[in-house]
């Protein structure tokens, strides 16, 4: 009897033993090694907190990265120099007994990774940078900085004031603009030049010359109808002969990288919004439908922009990268993903041009933004907006996210930076006074403006993406019906 | 004391499975506990100080919501076409890698099961080039023999086809368990079949079928949960919009789409106990008729 109940109680003791060993968290383990952590995951360890003060009495400040830019592992280590200078024996953390802390966090992770920190009341204090369609998610949350900015405890001198202002939001100024991205058009000149044709213009107003010595208003129509000439087919035959065969497509005339119909409905179609002036009634205004109905025709009609299958064949997405599209309306992030950017191949010879006249008659160089921003959960908003603005005035970020600064005073050293990165273009350096000027030919409306409801509504519009470039038989004009409807069906909560 | 044989049996056993039994608790009923509350409330994870009762209001919403019909009409159209197929081509691999007369069994049975071991994730991305309407090599191969392909994964009829393909790819555990069963099969039965004149056919229908008939039921009971719970090719292909025109918005992407793309968590955990009814009804269905078409042997 007496040896059954002892291999009894061992027995038990260990099955409890095993599920207190399942049950019981895991504490967080610093790491040094912040590289080594898996893609997607927690790339720098949180300290520990109680009462946002870390173990030694310090004022935690956390930095949450992932939103926008930032979250790729090339960037981490100019993130943790910031940090680590700031947490320095002589910096300026350390001199306001501040802790600064970086979490970066894989993009397609972050959104999630922040509302659960927010549940569960473990929020960080600063985020970003974080571009307008991650400010439309969480914009609510994120404090009034307005006195910061007064006191002049966030630097916004040299800033254009109507980038500060696109931040306040409800009256609250919601973050400070860090870094913009207008968009143009990268072309590859390779391709240029195999079809004969002309280079776009780098300057607004100059005309383009088509090959039959026309010149012409260097506006969408145009680029249609060069677009045409730039498509090929595996036979050689270009997109205006008619033994164009547009099921053996080798070479298309542009391709908009990474945007949405609302982008795409702004660069085309002009300045719009997707809400009515009355903040909650959808609408998809006429420049938008005639826009949509343009680049319709192009990707089904002239066969002249890639298709989601020919997207997915081509350089996995990157198309403009796979050397098959000869011109691609982006932004200036784009200088990240393009020839000597990781695992491309190699475009050497692009350079940029302005933005085509929208079908409205103005040209619209539709706009990126990422700006920094402080929760309004933190327990130190003083000590978050001390280590925001140190963290805004890093020039190595700047340069590691790609990010043109807002600061006009800042942008030369930024170009300079590019020119060095992409030194080895030939035959002439990239043009980056194009991409200066089209800040001042921004919409008014920003393209990825708040709506009501804004994930759904947004899902709504991402769905006519998707349609636009998987069904060539739509009718566009009921389709924006259907897409209406469905945005006056999101903006009521439903 | 001294304690009964039966009743020190009682006590190892229950000794050794609660570890499984407090884990499944902590783990398991208490998160479906948790999504019980969760889905008689508004919550939204960005902001939990507004978390409150809503009453049965998101499960009213269940029943004039079209996409938990539509989701679940697609979600049925793939277990028509895929359950059938995944049960006759893993049966049948499993015959063929069987097969006494088969050079080299050992090295098939190993080949038809080691596409399970590459991630889902990396499997789905090699089959989105591979069915590629312009590029894809499938496509070049009909393209050959004179037959145009079809838009595999952008059309509304043919993205069903397609991933099913996909899924035929992961079938080397199904086939196992099949061949688990064959193995089992008396030869006594086939060799009696035989003296009675039965072909290869009727030996397959009368004796076969009948024996594996448990590991098909078996596979049939983890391919249907596997359908309804079949979420990552159709968001790695369509980045979880459910495309082309919600053809491959299965019910587990649509209650992710709530869930983690809206935040609306409320509505996700009621479709989570949809889909939970919906799965426990099918497999309890399955198991009352199981006696009609499952061979039990002499306890039948």
């Amino acid at each position: 009897m007496k040896r059954n109940d002892w291999r009894t109680r061992i027995t038990l003791g260990i099955a409890a033993l095993l599920v207190a060993g399942a049950c019981t968290p895991q504490a967080a383990t610093p790491s040094p090694d912040a590289t080594a952590r898996p893609t997607g995951a927690l790339i720098t360890a949180q300290p520990s907190s109680a009462g946002g003060l870390t173990s030694d009495g310090k004022i935690l400040v956390r930095w949450f990265v992932g939103l926008g830019t930032g979250g790729n592992p090339e960037q981490l280590g100019a993130e943790s120099a910031a940090v680590a200078k700031c947490n320095a024996a002589d910096g300026p953390c350390t001199k306001a007994n501040i802790k600064l802390a970086l979490e970066v966090y894989q993009n397609d992770v972050a959104y999630d990774t922040l509302a659960t920190q927010i549940a569960t009341r473990n929020a960080p204090d600063i985020i970003g940078p974080i571009g307008v369609r991650a400010l439309n998610g969480f914009g609510d949350q994120l404090l009034d900085l307005s006195k910061y900015v007064q006191a002049k405890t966030l630097d916004t001198a040299g800033i254009e004031k109507n980038l500060v202002d696109t931040y306040i939001v409800n009256g609250k100024q919601i973050g400070i603009p860090y870094a913009v991205y207008p968009s143009y058009m990268y072309y590859n000149k390779a391709l240029f030049k195999e079809a004969g044709l002309k280079e776009p213009p780098h300057k607004v107003g100059d005309k383009y010359t088509l090959p039959n010595g026309s010149q012409v208003d260097w506006n969408w129509d145009t680029v249609a109808q060069i677009a045409k000439i730039l498509t090929v087919d595996s036979k050689g035959n270009d997109a205006t002969k008619a033994g164009f065969d547009p099921k053996n497509i080798a070479q298309f005339g542009f391709d908009f990288q990474w945007t949405d119909p609302r982008g795409w409905a702004t660069a085309i179609g002009g300045s719009g919004s997707a809400v009515a002036a009355d903040g909650k009634t959808a609408q998809w205004p006429d420049n938008w439908k005639k826009a949509m109905q343009w680049y319709y025709d192009r990707l089904w009609k002239d066969h002249t922009a890639p298709t989601q299958d020919y997207i997915t064949a081509l350089a996995g997405g990157n198309t403009f990268q796979s050397g098959k599209v000869a011109m691609d309306f982006v932004h200036t992030w784009y200088t990240c993903c393009v020839y000597p950017g990781d695992n491309t191949t190699p475009v050497k010879d692009w350079d940029i041009a302005v933005a085509p006249i929208a079908l409205d008659g103005k040209i619209t160089a539709k706009l990126h933004a990422d700006t920094m921003g402080i929760l309004s959960s933190t327990l130190h908003a003083d000590a978050a907006a001390l280590a925001m603005n140190f963290i805004m005035t890093q020039p190595e970020i700047v340069v590691t996210y790609g990010a043109m600064p807002a600061k006009a005073a800042d942008r030369k050293a930024f170009f300079d930076a590019l020119d060095k990165k992409f030194e080895k273009l030939d035959p002439t350096k990239v043009d980056w006074q194009v991409a200066s000027s089209m800040l001042s030919y921004t919409e008014s409306v920003n393209h990825e403006a708040n709506m009501p409801n804004f994930l759904k509504s947004d899902a709504a519009i991402k769905q006519l993406q998707s349609d636009m470039l998987t069904n060539g038989a739509l009718n566009i004009e009921t389709r924006l019906g259907d897409l209406v409807k469905s945005l006056q069906g999101t903006f009521g909560g439903s | 004391m001294m304690l009964t044989l039966p009743r020190r049996e009682s006590l190892w056993g229950l000794a050794f499975v609660s570890p499984w039994i407090l884990g499944a608790m902590v783990f398991t009923l208490l998160p479906m506990g948790a999504s019980f509350v969760i889905s008689l409330t508004n919550f939204d994870p960005r902001y939990p100080d507004a978390v409150h009762s809503v009453g049965l209001a998101n499960y009213q919403r269940l029943l004039t919501d079209p996409l938990v019909l539509q989701s679940l009409g697609v979600t049925l159209k793939f277990a028509l076409v895929m359950l059938p197929l995944t049960l006759g081509v893993s049966l049948g691999l499993a015959m063929l890698v069987n097969n006494p007369q088969l050079v080299g069994r050992n090295i098939f049975r190993t080949l038809f099961y080691m596409p399970t071991q590459i991630p889902i994730v990396a499997t789905t991305l090699i089959w989105q080039g591979v069915l590629n309407l312009h590029t894809g090599w499938l496509n070049y191969v009909l393209g050959v023999f004179g037959i145009a392909g079809p838009d595999w994964l952008n059309s509304t009829l043919w993205v069903y086809p397609g991933l099913s393909l996909i899924s035929l790819w992961g079938t080397g555990t199904m086939m196992l368990i099949a061949l688990a069963g064959l193995q089992s099969v008396p030869t006594e039965l086939y060799e009696a079949a035989r003296i009675d004149g039965a072909g290869r056919w009727a030996q397959f229908r009368n004796v076969t079928i009948p024996m594996v008939s448990p590991v098909l039921f078996y596979n049939l009971i983890i391919a249907l949960i596997g359908t309804f719970q079949y979420f990552t090719q159709a968001y790695v292909l369509t980045n979880g919009r459910g495309d082309p025109d919600n053809a491959t918005l299965f019910f587990n992407l649509n209650l992710y789409r709530e869930g983690w793309r809206y935040y609306d968590m409320g509505y996700a955990a009621t479709l989570a106990w949809l889909l939970f009814v919906i799965v426990l009804a099918l497999t309890v269905v399955l198991f009352r008729t199981r006696s009609r078409w499952v061979y039990e042997g002499a306890a039948r």
